[in-house]
């Protein structure tokens, strides 16, 4: 064994990787340096802190050194890696489906390894060139942060309880105790949906109003049978469907906006006046006339009579205070 | 990969990536260097340092015939041998799993992405393997319709003549250079050289009503796609400072905000940049009641005449 360490720091960790892998019993500190390179000296403390070292280098990359007892009266402890652990699980994929990955990996919300992940699935890429793995993101981040989403996953995942700050739509903050059931992504946000303990329903938090992290409070409640996590999410009053219409008016500019901004908007020709007639979904009659209001002069409600009448009356209050 | 900066990689980070791309060139025998080196997002002279120590790692007695088999053609082809137990890559970490599988979430539920089927299928698969994760994608309803046209454009970096309608309702034709295109609190983007205005301009897919190639391409300028703010400050900005009532405080993160200020029971003060204050009277036309105009002083006006025009159509007996 040399006295000095002329062997590579990496290769000796790659025989390190090696050798625990291969090992049929756990191996002692004192095994592991008799059998490999890069251990040896005189200084037997100084080469167990390189040791140590090198340990937690492995750890840092997800390599999984485990300290277990070598025989079954734990008279002594040995290091392994056991294979099952290590070992990626074989998944196989098409070119398309690891390109689709790449795409996913380099756009939206911060998060550390999403690249370094698909790295590791492209073991599976089976035959043909893999393209598109240049260009640039096709998503912005979302508005929270991708730590935050993490920890609602992990604790839904676990069935776990959580506790945080949380500001509604209305701007009340309260503290809510939750079961966490699943995490929903919609409209470019995300949301952690549970049973709300205090009001005994199941509800959707926005994450970004999350006023503190959720904090983990112990085991939870598993969903109940048949839930859908995105149910409990609302879509916009205009992606609901519905069989009620609008008849608007538009000013030629003004329609092709709202026909782009109303899902479902249906263009349903011009009038003599060289305005455009649409037809829009309408779920509920106040947000319907919200939303029509922004068009100032260049919409004009002409059916039903009740949103007529609503468009009628809101203006008035504006225009006559 | 978005080019970074490049350091010199740590010996750990070289083990992490020995770990995952030996167990590749084990699997996909005959890759060359140069495949390798881009998949794996390394420059190809450091990929081939790092195989050079490969060969000198084995496993013990460490004989000659212990040692993994690293040949690389002159070809640049790469064989790996006697790295059974590198034969397999490393498990993805916690981490990296969620990671993927987070942003995986964020583009399936993001509309208009081709890659959706292939990339529900590789999802699926990962759920199969590592267990069902807690992150859904809801749909978000329907793709802009040129969005499939602006992606082709910004991909073959073809100058286009489009149709476009601005956020007060003004059509314009416009001949645009398209840069980058991306989407952003569920709504598409396409960043673009205006070679009339001869500017860069951020621009709804959506309100794209046509687009023509002209056939001529263009060089990019490196205009800044995902991530940027969504309002770009003018010269001729005006300040607007608004009083929300709670119903109407969604406005705060909808638009891009400077400075907001609680007021109690949900209520916010807030204040705002705006191009065009006749925006911010339609706005304030929908709130109504639910917001008071602090400044400019002559908003108030604004949005009654505006109220008042609108108002008219409906009295007509």
């Amino acid at each position: 064994m040399p006295v000095d360490d002329p062997i590579d720091p990496l290769e000796r960790l790659l025989n390190l990787v090696g050798m625990l892998l291969e090992t049929r019993q756990p191996l002692t500190f004192e095994e592991i340096a008799e059998r490999m390179e890069g251990y040896g000296g005189d200084n037997r403390d100084s080469a167990k802190r390189k040791f140590e070292r090198d340990k937690d280098t492995l750890r840092e990359y997800g390599v999984p050194v485990e300290l277990v007892d070598t025989d079954v009266w734990a008279t002594e402890q040995g290091y392994v890696i056991r294979k099952e652990v290590y070992y990626a699980p074989e998944i196989s994929f098409t070119p398309e489906e690891i390109t689709a990955l790449f795409v996913a990996a380099q756009s939206g919300t911060q998060a550390q390894g999403a690249s370094a992940g698909v790295r590791k699935l492209l073991y599976g890429a089976e035959g043909g060139m893999l393209t598109g793995l240049g260009g640039s993101p096709l998503i912005a981040a979302s508005d929270s942060s991708g730590e935050r989403v993490g920890l609602a996953a992990t604790a839904a995942e676990g069935h776990r309880r959580v506790r945080f700050g949380y500001r509604n739509a209305r701007g009340e903050v309260a503290d809510r105790d939750v079961d966490a059931h699943g995490v929903v992504f919609r409209g470019g946000h995300w949301y952690l949906v549970g049973l709300d303990r205090e009001r005994d329903e199941i509800r959707a938090f926005r994450l970004s109003r999350c006023t503190s992290d959720p904090e983990d409070a112990g085991e939870g409640s598993a969903a109940p049978e048949g839930f859908h996590a995105a149910e409990h999410v609302q879509a916009g009053p205009w992606a609901a469907s519905t069989a009620e219409t609008a008849l608007v008016a538009f000013a030629p500019g003004a329609g092709a906006l709202a026909l782009a901004s109303f899902a479902g908007a249906q263009d349903v020709g011009p009038a003599a006046d060289g305005r455009v007639f649409l037809r829009i979904p309408v779920a509920d009659e106040d947000s319907a006339a919200g939303a029509l209001l922004q068009y100032g002069p260049d919409a004009e409600v002409l059916e039903p009579a009740s949103l007529r009448e609503r468009m009628r009356a809101r203006l008035e209050a504006i225009a006559g205070a | 990969m978005p080019e970074r900066k490049r350091t010199v990689p740590t010996t750990a980070e070289r083990l992490g990536r020995i770990l995952v791309v030996v167990p590749y060139l084990v699997k996909h025998p005959g890759t060359t260097l140069g495949e390798a080196a881009r998949l794996f997002d390394v420059p190809a002279s450091r990929l081939r340092r790092d195989l050079e120590l490969v060969q000198m790692a084995g496993l013990p007695p460490y004989l000659p015939g212990d040692l993994i088999d690293v040949e690389i053609d002159d070809d640049d082809t790469v064989w790996v041998r006697m790295a059974e137990h590198f034969g397999r890559p490393l498990r993805l970490t916690r981490q990296e799993a969620l990671a993927v599988r987070l942003r995986a979430a964020e583009l399936l539920a993001t509309p208009g992405v081709p890659e959706v089927v292939e990339l529900a299928s590789a999802v699926a698969k990962l759920d199969g393997a590592l267990g069902e994760s807690a992150l859904v994608s809801a749909g978000g309803g329907e793709a802009p319709a040129r969005l499939e046209a602006v992606r082709a454009a910004v991909e073959h970096r073809a100058r286009v003549t489009i149709a476009y309608v601005d956020a007060a309702g003004d059509r314009s034709d416009r001949t645009v250079d398209p840069e980058a295109v991306f989407a952003d609190m569920g709504s598409w983007y396409v960043v673009v050289w205006d070679t009339g205005a001869g500017g860069e301009r951020l621009l709804r897919v959506d309100r794209i009503l046509d687009l023509r190639e002209t056939g001529e391409n263009f060089t990019a300028r490196g205009l800044r796609g995902a991530g940027r703010p969504l309002y770009t400050p003018g010269p001729r900005d005006v300040s607007v400072r608004l009083r929300l009532s709670a119903n109407a405080r969604w406005v705060t993160e909808y638009y891009a905000t400077t400075r907001s200020e609680e007021l109690g029971q949900g209520a916010v003060e807030t204040t705002l940049l705006t191009g065009d204050l006749g925006q911010i009277a339609r706005l304030l036309l929908r709130l109504g009641p639910d917001a008071e105009a602090l400044d400019p002083p002559e908003l108030p006006d604004l949005v009654r005449d505006l109220a008042s025009r609108a108002l008219a159509p409906y009295t007509r007996v």
